[in-house]
């Protein structure tokens, strides 16, 4: 019954749709469309390499106040943050840790994913038993990919080969098997670890939920808890066609939920808010079903 | 025994009256010239020639095969430039197909501006929807189609794309007068051709619908326009179509006000099918197409997509 409405909140909105939301305090109580399925994680990707960060913050591996030199010439560009800026950046590990999360900052995301490792991501996936659950490169090597399967590097050019069905078939970062990804029930999982402090030490798994929760976009999860008595935290992911975000929905009497949603349609279309707006649609219906 | 070939050697034989001027004009030695005008002669059950050291003369046989074997030779001739014209495809038939979305109007114009190209080669059109289409043409049972896009063409070649405004059908009774805003329509329902007919520009069309604030109260789905025309007569529902679709009276068409929504069409076709007629179809869809007020587009897409930093790439 409520799946089949988790099922029209992506429907009427024309994506397909993969969701899992547990009570973070009750594990058992939890609801799931589709899961167990692959899927791509697109920036959803920086969630797995905030969690090995602050792993190796707890094992003294890296200072978390240590400062990063992002020069402009090298840094990865991005339409948020440092990646979006001109002029040389130097910054702290969690101050870049907060930018990689709340604007999905790119240039951040690769300068800590070049500190800590693909290897590492993956080895603390595997321990936090995550198996379905792979990081497979950063942001520049998704962009590589697709630049490559566009078969133009030029940003206009590529936005318009991007609407091309053809083109986008071919799109690696889209194919789970070929891309970052996991399952809505894996991410809920990695989320609970985080608000339950088993992720990492209790201190870190709070820098984790501090950024998570300054995240700014509302269009999407948020966007289905329009009350100011209601914290949502989260991390979204975007490529073309794809819409994602994974988050905590806390609520004024005390109970805790993780919900992943990840959404595809083909349409090419960027700005598409029904599509946004079914995400927070289908984790409210969720949630309210776990009542 | 290849008979044509034997005529041949045979006609020359008989013309020359010399074996050794016609192996000279066959490009053959004389010996096996010979050889072969004997099979020709064991074949046949007949003497074909009278041969003296001197001389080669005709026996009566001879004089009739001659006769006829030059008027067999000239249409053998015929037969191999005939299908040298259908391989080259200025002959024969050419297998196409449109949607059904384009109009009776658009269909006879297309048939006859083929016909004028390529008179010669009978055109199979017939309706299909586009994902059928490219179906169709990536099995080889259509040579070429119209399609719209975009469209996922994969290996198949695309012609130019041409694009034209959709406005909105509205019943008459109560209908503004001048250009309609997409947003005005929100508490009406939609009639629609199935997603099936064409996905991508479905998807497309619903998606740029709900950007401008119509989200539809209800979706019917109709393939051709006077069907389209009847749920739209009834009252609840408005359409789109393009500018020249004739209308039931009752219907009317508005411009829809920045011409939000476009139709876009190409041909395609199977790379293997390349030669006259193909050639001849994407021309005569061209002049139809221009001639109808469609313009040619530079991308199958928009002309222009702008991501935003909520809704771009990797955000």
């Amino acid at each position: 019954m409520s799946q089949a409405r988790i099922a029209a909140a992506f429907a009427d909105a024309g994506v397909e749709g993969w969701l899992h939301a547990v009570d973070i305090d009750a594990p058992g109580r939890e609801i799931g469309l589709r899961a167990d399925d692959p899927v791509v994680l697109s920036s959803v990707f920086k969630l797995p390499l905030l969690v090995e960060l602050w792993r190796q913050v707890d094992a003294g591996l890296l200072s978390a106040t240590t400062a990063v030199d992002l020069p402009p010439a090298t840094r990865t560009s991005g339409p948020t943050g440092i990646a979006a800026m001109r002029d040389p950046v130097r910054m702290s590990v969690r101050d870049l840790a907060q930018l990689m999360i709340s604007v999905s900052d790119n240039a951040a995301a690769d300068a800590l994913f070049d500190l800590v490792g693909e290897r590492a991501i993956n080895a603390r996936l595997d321990a936090l038993g995550l198996d379905a659950t792979r990081v497979v490169g950063c942001c520049r090597d998704l962009f590589a990919a697709m630049q490559q399967d566009a078969g133009t590097e030029e940003p206009d050019e590529l936005a318009l080969r991007l609407a091309d069905p053809d083109v986008r078939a071919r799109l690696r970062v889209l194919d789970p098997a070929r891309s970052s990804r996991s399952t809505p029930r894996q991410m809920t999982a990695l989320l609970g670890a985080v608000w339950r402090d088993g992720a990492a030490s209790a201190e870190a798994c709070a820098e984790m939920r501090r950024a998570l929760a300054l995240q700014v976009w509302p269009h999407r999860l948020a966007s289905g808890f329009p009350s100011d008595d209601v914290r949502v935290s989260g991390k979204t992911g975007t490529l073309p066609g794809v819409r994602n975000e994974v988050g905590v929905v806390e609520r004024p009497d005390g109970r805790r939920f993780a919900v992943a949603v990840f959404t595809r349609t083909d349409s090419p279309a960027f700005v598409l808010p029904q599509a946004d707006a079914a995400i927070g649609r289908a984790a409210r219906v969720a949630i309210d079903a776990l009542d | 025994m290849d008979l044509l070939r034997h005529l041949r050697y045979f006609v020359a034989v008989a013309e020359e009256l010399h074996f050794g001027r016609a192996a000279q004009r066959l490009h053959m030695a004389q010996p096996p010239l010979s050889q072969r005008i004997r099979g020709l002669e064991r074949e046949l059950g007949v003497e074909l020639l009278k041969r003296s050291t001197r001389r080669v003369e005709l026996t009566p046989a001879g004089r009739v095969l001659l006769a006829e074997a030059r008027e067999l030779l000239a249409q053998a001739e015929h037969l191999q430039a005939v299908m040298g014209r259908v391989q080259a495809g200025e002959l024969g038939e050419l297998r196409a197909a449109a949607p059904p979305m384009v109009g009776g109007a658009a269909v006879a114009r297309l048939l006859t501006a083929f016909h004028e190209r390529c008179p010669d080669v009978q055109l199979e059109l017939r309706e299909s929807t586009t994902p059928a289409l490219l179906q169709a043409l990536a099995d080889g049972s259509l040579d070429i189609g119209l399609v719209s896009r975009p469209a996922r063409l994969g290996a198949l070649a695309g012609g130019p794309t041409f694009a034209t405004a959709l406005g909105v059908l509205l019943a008459a009774d109560g209908a503004p007068e001048g250009p309609v805003e997409l947003g005005q329509l929100r508490d009406r329902e939609l009639v629609l051709f199935p997603r099936e007919s064409a996905p991508d520009q479905y998807d497309e069309l619903l998606a740029t619908c709900s950007a401008y604030g119509f989200v539809p109260r209800a979706v019917h789905h109709a393939v051709a326009t006077p069907f389209a025309a009847g749920v739209v007569l009834a009252g609840r529902a408005v359409g789109f179509a393009t500018a020249d679709e004739p209308l039931p009276p009752g219907v009317v068409w508005r411009p829809l006000a920045g011409r939000p929504l476009q139709w876009r069409v190409s041909t395609a076709w199977r790379p293997g099918a390349a030669g006259t007629a193909v050639a001849a179809f994407n021309d005569a869809a061209t002049a139809v197409l221009a001639d109808a007020g469609w313009t040619p587009v530079d991308a199958p897409g928009p002309a222009r997509r702008v991501p935003r930093p909520a809704s771009g790439l990797l955000t």
